[in-house]
């Protein structure tokens, strides 16, 4: 048998999909889930006037981010907003705002990328995810949405890639 | 005893600066038959309602101005600043890196509920936290669930959230 490298440590990877679904609940409860799901969906109407509070107060940072540059409060404050889009999109019925916006926020999530971001490629972010809720395009059904999305991701990825672990 | 059960006596916080998102966990909670729902979106206020009355569970976002979810679950589990330090609390967000995950273990969270929020989701994370039988640690700066398990990346997910017996 081989000996332990002390220099080395192994590290199981975590089931980030088993974080995202949760564990199982039982029968008896999920008449729980049916009243929340159907609660929620009375709410549903509000959902996309929710949203472009949302995306107003992304523009509203992009704008200044547009004058004064991604570095420092300017652009933290656009990596909040997009990081806030990014948990409620899929919960106001967009996911792929949800998609573009976590696209985003890998190029912003940290001072550092923020000094070198482009801002050209994080700004396109904030287009996509307006044209999403102009045109009501909620997932990546649609082509050119899911075309776009794609693209946006490749380069952010591209862009955030020394940073990663 | 069923979540259901559970739930019908159990008084929650919601804290998150976000009021639609509130508004989301609100309805559902409500919908779960839970015995209070106190939502507030600022961690000043959310210390002073723990002050002022009983809750018995907490549910906040991280991601928050000036004071944010971490500082929040620091206060909770502080014995000497504060009233409840075994309460156990759920941390709601988007983070979902392995290093955030045990920064927020490390500060005491028992369980997380990752964005998007969904009924199931929070049913889930509910039944983990309410309905666990794992022991919490005192010492003279802290009270709330092992910590030496927040470096443990094998326990990452909800089979090994830390959860409170309380």
């Amino acid at each position: 048998m081989a000996k332990p490298n002390p220099d080395v440590e192994m590290i199981a990877a975590p089931n980030m999909l088993q974080i995202k679904i949760g564990g199982p609940i039982g029968a008896a409860d999920l008449h729980l889930i049916e009243k929340a799901d159907n609660a929620l969906n009375d709410m549903r109407s509000d959902f996309a006037l929710w949203l472009e509070d949302e995306v107003e107060k992304l523009e509203k940072s992009a704008d200044i981010v547009r004058k004064e540059g991604l570095k420092g409060k300017e652009g933290e404050d656009l990596f909040i907003r997009a990081h806030d889009l990014r948990g409620l999109g899929s919960t106001y019925d967009f996911p792929i705002i949800t998609r573009i916006a976590s696209s985003m926020t890998k190029m912003i999530d940290m001072p550092e990328k923020r000094d070198v971001a482009p801002i050209g490629l994080v700004l396109a972010h904030v287009n996509a995810i307006r044209a999403a809720l102009v045109q009501n395009i909620r997932d990546s059904t649609d082509p050119v949405a899911a075309e776009l999305a794609g693209q946006l991701e490749v380069m952010a990825a591209e862009f955030a890639a020394p940073w990663e672990d | 005893m069923a979540l259901e059960d559970i739930l019908s006596q159990t008084r929650v916080l919601v804290v998150d600066d976000n009021a639609a998102l509130r508004g989301v966990l609100r309805v559902s909670l409500q919908a779960f038959g839970c015995a209070k729902v106190i939502e507030t979106g600022s961690v000043a206020q959310a210390l002073e309602i723990l002050k002022s009355q009983p809750v018995d569970l907490v549910i906040t976002d991280w991601k928050m101005k000036p004071r944010d979810g971490i500082d929040l679950v620091s206060s909770i589990r502080s014995p000497v600043s504060s009233p409840s330090p075994g309460l156990p609390v759920i941390m709601l967000t988007a983070y979902d890196g392995t290093d955030r995950i045990r920064q927020a273990r490390r500060a005491g969270v028992n369980a997380f509920l990752i964005k998007p929020v969904t009924a199931s989701a929070l049913a889930s994370c509910l039944r983990d936290v309410l309905t666990g039988d794992h022991g919490y640690v005192e010492t003279d700066d802290y009270v709330g669930p092992e910590r030496r398990q927040a470096d443990r990346s094998d326990l990452i997910g909800p089979a090994a959230q830390l959860t409170a017996s309380h």
